[in-house]
């Protein structure tokens, strides 16, 4: 039984660091064109921003609702913004949550719903507050 | 060894502390101004409010108002909804005299009180005071129970009846949330006024601090007759009224 559960254990640790050198298509337009001039945004390394992300966006929350503190920083506004993707055709940005845009490629594959966009905007507005 | 303080001394001692309190004084004075204020939390030395004179507004004011808050904020579009079901941030209300039957219309909304009642009953602390006094609901924590919606005195509050898309960027909303005016709390976090103070444009609706002693609110309110709709509740309103 043991044996069963390191095994599984063992597949499913596989199963997130072969995402971690997956080539993403849908980065998103800013977050691409980042990445294409070498600087680096997520400075404390992409591990640290794909394991952490929620409970950074949970502490921002909080300061940003209650105590009125609107940095920049760790702002879900900001992954939108960067991430999104504009449909090449009609020039419409596509839902971030869409299937197999920035935050879908991920959390379809370890089937973890994001509740963020029942009531968060998914797509950029630029020059709105 | 005893040090007997004599007259010249003293004046010398407290001159020099005098300058010494100054000096620091002016210092921290100069570090407020110069802090970007929406790096800090709000703290309790400010209560926002907002003066309506009702003689002063006309009915086409308090419906720019409501459009204005529906623009800012993005409600109003459902086309789900029915009836009473369809949210109402803030709403033109008519209100008579019996005697004279004299018709005042004011615009109704959250009245950012002191001692929310909507806060009392929420079983989640989703209904929240922030400390400068504007009463919000945290849509994170918010189960939707709208005990906040029947305990709120002014009838504020709106219930999310159906899924949203396209909401502002500014302003997350969601089927299944309560919702209330934020005195566009995203706004007067980066020192402007709310969309409906802003739309008014005159002494007839204003904006500010109600502890600044310096602000405008603050002088009004000192100058002129004001009240708080169902002050009997004693809630402390931060929405004063003048004219009714």
């Amino acid at each position: 039984m043991y044996r069963l559960v390191v095994i599984l254990m063992v597949l499913l640790v596989g199963n997130v660091f072969a995402e971690r050198h997956a080539d993403y298509s849908n980065l998103g337009e800013e977050a691409s064109n980042i990445k294409a001039s070498g600087k680096i945004f997520h400075t404390d390394g992409l591990d640290v921003i794909r394991k952490m992300h929620p409970e950074f966006l949970n502490h921002k929350r909080d300061k940003t609702h209650r105590e009125g503190v609107r940095t920049k920083e760790n702002s879900l506004k900001g992954c939108v913004n960067c991430h999104a993707t504009k449909d090449k055709q009609t020039n419409q940005y596509h839902s971030i949550n869409d299937q197999d845009q920035f935050c879908s490629t991920c959390h379809q594959k370890v089937s973890v719903s994001v509740d963020c966009f029942s009531c968060h905007r998914t797509t950029p507005r630029k020059g709105t507050k | 060894m005893s040090k007997t303080l004599n007259r010249r001394d003293f004046i010398k001692t407290s001159s020099a502390t005098t300058v010494g309190v100054a000096t620091i004084a002016s210092g921290i004075t100069l570090t407020t101004f110069a802090a970007n204020t929406s790096d800090n939390p709000v703290t309790s030395e400010k209560r926002w409010g907002m003066l309506i004179d009702t003689n002063k507004l006309t009915e086409a004011n308090i419906d720019g108002m409501v459009s204005a808050c529906q623009q800012e904020n993005g409600w109003g579009s459902e086309v789900h909804s029915t009836g009473d079901q369809k949210p109402t941030w803030v709403k033109k209300l008519k209100v008579q005299d019996k005697a004279t039957g004299k018709i005042t219309s004011l615009p109704l909304m959250c009245q950012h009180c002191e001692e929310p009642p909507c806060v009392d009953v929420c079983p989640t602390n989703a209904s929240m005071k922030r400390e400068d006094g504007i009463v919000l609901v945290d849509k994170h924590l918010c189960i939707g129970c709208r005990y906040c919606m029947m305990a709120c005195p002014y009838d504020a509050r709106s219930f999310v009846h159906e899924e949203l898309t396209d909401q502002r960027e500014h302003m997350p909303r969601g089927k299944g949330t309560v919702e209330s005016c934020t005195l566009c709390v995203h706004k007067v976090d980066n020192n402007e006024t709310p969309a409906c103070v802003a739309s008014v444009n005159s002494d007839a609706v204003i904006f500010g601090d109600l502890y600044d002693a310096n602000s405008n609110i603050n002088q009004t309110l000192k100058k002129v007759q004001s009240a708080q709709i169902r002050a009997d509740l004693d809630l402390n309103t931060g929405v004063r009224y003048s004219g009714i």
